[in-house]
């Protein structure tokens, strides 16, 4: 079987192919994404990011007072519920905008990488009150605008932000022989410098051991948020004083300060086993469980030779045959399949639009109850089935946005995701597109639409003879093929 | 105060007293002999388990020096087991388990993974058994070939993907307790056809539809829920037909902040777990029944600056069921001291979790030893006359 590279790249570089929108050419396509994306307007934070940074600030200044007032015996526990259920809306809102990004996008490659990176760079939105706030900010001004440069400059801007700082503890963090350390008996956490090296660089089983982690959460310490501001700042007195040795460099001693953490962390993406952890990554997202070695090597060359330039290594991997070949071995992750599914159904922009903005928090909704819909109002404009086409689905099938249960990210092979519960969850989630988004449509034509010439024999015929047209439908995004890239 | 090694057996285990007199000797063989149709399930505790919290070494002054602010006393709801370990209160509800000889801990064990204390390679390691990196399946999946009877080898993921535990080349399963596939049968049989040519959604399908009618019929006119009692109620459900094996995982045990309430809320989700499985399976199965609780590595000895623990070593991990040695603390206690931690900050390990897992696998479905130090476990030290099988 053969499939064309258009309907290839749009199926297992982006997030499947969308009627009216014309699927990438080929690879020098693909990477011709990038630049404009990266301009492009983005749905998430809903007030954009200089507004959900003065938002944030503005509530967790609240939660500061009040927490103040709490020493002093003077809790104010309507102000607390207040504040959290603020930020669980803004959550939620901004979770169902992610989801409309990755639809709406004509830049399916750029917005692919960017959900390759969120993950990369886990965060997770549950962690506490200000993660709520602060997830959709990472992945907008920490991961997309570094996605497609120097692989240091993503680094130190998905590391360097609030919101890893808040989520690996890294406020918490304190060298034990500092002038802080010493006065009120805090200490060293370790979460932000283990991560750092166990995930975001150099990868386990690269040669490191507990005191090169250390070593990195003691040059970390004094790296802090700069309350009341949300941004990154340096307070010596929290810093831990003297040289520490991480993988045979030595950094601190003499001038001990503010360079430290940003030396050790250029040293880090420079490694040569960052770039081969990286690029067998994402050859394992984009290509097969197991990364062919094939397609690695010459992504760790062109890595060694751009200087850790990630347009170069994605080039790398696009240009290899190995990157075309038929064979569909990578299982969709939920929030692919998801996204793909709501690309394919080809709703009109209006009515997509009005799903959308039924599945964001309503001003009524104190909780996670659904407002009664209206009697007669159409199917997608109903605040419980939009929220079950989009956000409920993923928690139900396992990838709720922004809520990874670890910081290694979400899993990603075959052997995670292909089961018999997720497979009813998406044959459910099929049933439901099919008949109240889709009903008026032939399978036939939701097939071509969805899979062009990637549809398998077996899906044409079975869909000729299918029971009903809504059955017919939601086999198209039911099917193996569609399940695959 | 020094912690007499006074029951000591073959091995070293210290065997606390509870129930040590009232039980019958068994040999190894008489475990060995049960007919076949024993449960076993494993419950993975995600985040690494402050075992030092859950069974506090409260007799040990030390223990209170090492955290002031979370070592606990009777008089603050400590319960006590054997006068030296006593029980975290948010587990109260186990006691009866406790009394009954049908609950046990075990201190001091750890996967042979060392050094990094790195969630995901210690989940590895505790899932695929192995320190092999390039390992994708599970001990628990490769466990099941060996299983002497194929009945026995039915096994079951409570959850929406599978994890590493169970994944590998034998059949095992996944549903998660809010799955249905509520569909006329002429649209099964399309969807049947629609996966023929494709072997692992074929696969997966004819998996879906057996278990859609087995939890159909557990559930009842219930609302499916999705929460930790629900996963256990499901567990009990298909343990009680056809299947034989369940896992699933509780998260929330990376407690590196105000370790307190985050802790006590997880080892409440951890007792009704164990407390509704029993229900749900009944008196009779109950007691054929090994529920095996395991994490990747257990905490620091010490408390932190932040009023948690950090990523440590040698952990704790618990049997539940009417076919276990119950009522007793298992495994060598190897101190609180400076010398006595690794590396000066960890719980010295002091037995590996894999021969306690290999042990209750040779218990309740008969898998030859050297199948277990092999191909389970490979490079594993264990033979039947393991201190896990001692009554």
């Amino acid at each position: 079987m053969s499939i064309s590279v258009p309907t290839l790249a749009a199926i297992r570089y982006g997030f499947g192919l969308r009627p009216g929108e014309p699927p990438p050419q080929d690879a020098q396509a693909l990477l011709a994404q990038l630049p404009p994306a990266a301009r492009a307007e983005l749905r998430f934070p809903r007030e954009g990011i200089t507004g959900r940074r003065e938002t944030a600030e503005k509530i967790i200044a609240l939660r500061r007072a009040e927490a103040k007032a709490t020493q002093n015996g003077k809790p104010n526990a309507r102000l607390r519920q207040t504040t959290q259920q603020q930020a669980n809306r803004l959550y939620r809102g901004d979770a169902v905008a992610r989801i409309a990004q990755a639809v709406t996008s004509p830049y399916g490659f750029h917005e692919r990488l960017a959900s390759f990176w969120a993950d990369h760079f886990a965060v997770n939105a549950d962690k506490n009150l200000q993660m709520f706030m602060l997830a959709a900010l990472h992945e907008a001004e920490a991961i997309r605008p570094h996605l497609a440069g120097p692989f240091r400059d993503l680094l130190k801007a998905a590391v360097l932000h609030p919101a890893m700082f808040f989520y690996l503890d890294q406020n918490r963090s304190i060298g034990p022989g500092s002038v802080a350390g010493l006065r009120n008996g805090r200490g060293l956490n370790e979460n932000l410098g283990r991560e750092l090296i166990e995930l975001h660089t150099l990868g386990t089983g690269s040669g490191y051991g507990q005191a090169d982690v250390r070593a990195a959460a003691l040059i970390l310490t004094g790296v802090g948020i700069d309350a009341p501001r949300l941004d990154i700042g340096y307070r010596p007195q929290r810093a831990e004083p003297g040289a520490f040795t991480l993988l045979g460099r030595s950094y601190g001693g003499e001038g001990r300060g503010e360079a430290d953490h940003r030396a050790m962390i250029d040293d880090l993406a420079d490694h040569p086993a960052t770039a081969r952890h990286i690029c067998a990554k994402l050859a394992g997202h984009f290509l097969a469980d197991v990364p062919p070695p094939e397609v690695v090597a010459p992504m760790v060359a062109a890595w060694t030779a751009s200087d850790g330039n990630l347009t170069e290594v994605y080039r790398a991997m696009l240009e290899h045959p190995r990157a075309w070949q038929v064979g569909g071995a990578k299982i969709k992750r939920p929030f692919d399949f998801v996204v793909s599914g709501l690309r394919a159904l080809d709703m009109p922009e209006k009515q997509f639009e009005a799903m959308m903005a039924a599945a964001m928090p309503q001003p009524d909704d104190e909780d996670e109850a659904p407002r009664r819909p209206k009697k007669n109002a159409p199917r997608h404009r109903n605040p419980g089935f939009a929220r079950a086409m989009t956000i409920w689905a993923l928690q139900r099938m396992g990838q709720p946005v922004w809520r990874p249960t670890s910081p290694a990210g979400f899993a990603d092979d075959a052997a995670s995701w292909l089961t018999p519960s997720q497979l009813a969850e998406r044959i459910a989630w099929a049933r439901m597109a099919a008949q109240w988004l889709a009903a008026d449509r032939e399978p036939a034509d939701l097939l071509a639409d969805a899979l062009g010439d990637a549809a398998r024999e077996d899906t044409i015929r079975v869909l000729g003879q299918a029971p009903n047209r809504v059955h017919g439908l939601a086999m198209v995004l039911a099917s193996p093929e569609f399940n695959r890239r | 105060m020094d912690f007499p090694n006074a029951s000591m057996s073959r091995r070293g285990f210290l065997v606390s007293a509870c129930c040590a007199a009232a039980s019958p000797i068994l040999t190894p063989a008489s475990f060995a002999a049960v007919p076949g149709d024993n449960r076993f399930v494993t419950i993975i505790l995600r985040g690494a388990m402050d075992g030092l919290d859950l069974v506090q070494p409260y007799a040990d002054p030390l223990f209170a020096k090492l955290r002031p602010r979370l070592a606990l006393t009777t008089d603050q709801g400590l319960i006590d087991l054997d006068g030296r370990f006593g029980l975290h209160p948010a587990a109260a509800s186990l006691m009866p388990l406790w009394s009954a000889g049908e609950l046990s801990f075990v201190h001091a064990v750890s996967t042979p993974y060392r050094d990094e204390r790195s969630h995901f390679s210690g989940q590895d390691a505790l899932e695929t058994g192995t320190l092999q990196r390039n390992e994708r399946s599970g001990w628990l999946n490769r466990a099941l070939a060996h299983m002497p009877r194929q009945s026995d080898r039915k096994a079951i993921d409570i959850n929406t993907s599978m994890d590493l535990i169970l994944a590998g080349p034998n059949r095992a399963e996944a549903w998660a307790p809010q799955s249905d596939l509520a569909m006329a049968e002429d649209e099964i049989r399309f969807l049947e056809r629609l996966y023929a040519g494709d072997e692992g959604f074929a696969r997966v399908m004819a998996e879906a539809r057996n278990t859609d009618l087995l939890a159909d019929a557990i559930h009842g006119d219930q609302k499916r829920g999705e929460g930790i009692a629900d996963m256990a109620r499901l567990a009990a459900g298909l343990l009680s037909q056809e299947y034989r094996i369940a896992s699933f995982s509780i998260n929330g045990w990376d407690t590196h902040v105000d370790q307190r309430p985050q802790f006590a809320r997880a080892v409440t989700d951890l007792s009704l777990a164990i407390n509704t499985l029993k229900e749900g399976l009944g008196p009779q199965v109950w007691g054929k029944t090994v529920v095996l609780v395991i994490t990747e590595f257990g905490r620091t000895a010490r408390e932190n600056g932040s009023g948690g623990t950090d990523h440590g070593t040698g952990g704790a991990a618990l049997l539940a069921g009417g076919g276990i040695p119950g009522g007793r603390i298992l495994g060598r206690w190897p101190g609180l001291s400076e010398d006595q931690l690794l590396d000066g900050r960890d719980l010295m390990p002091t037995g590996d979790v894999r021969e306690l897992a290999a042990a209750m696998l040779y218990r309740q479905f008969d898998i030859a030893p050297d199948r277990l130090t092999t191909d389970v476990f490979p490079g594993l030290s264990f033979d039947n006359g393991s201190g896990y099988l001692r009554g």
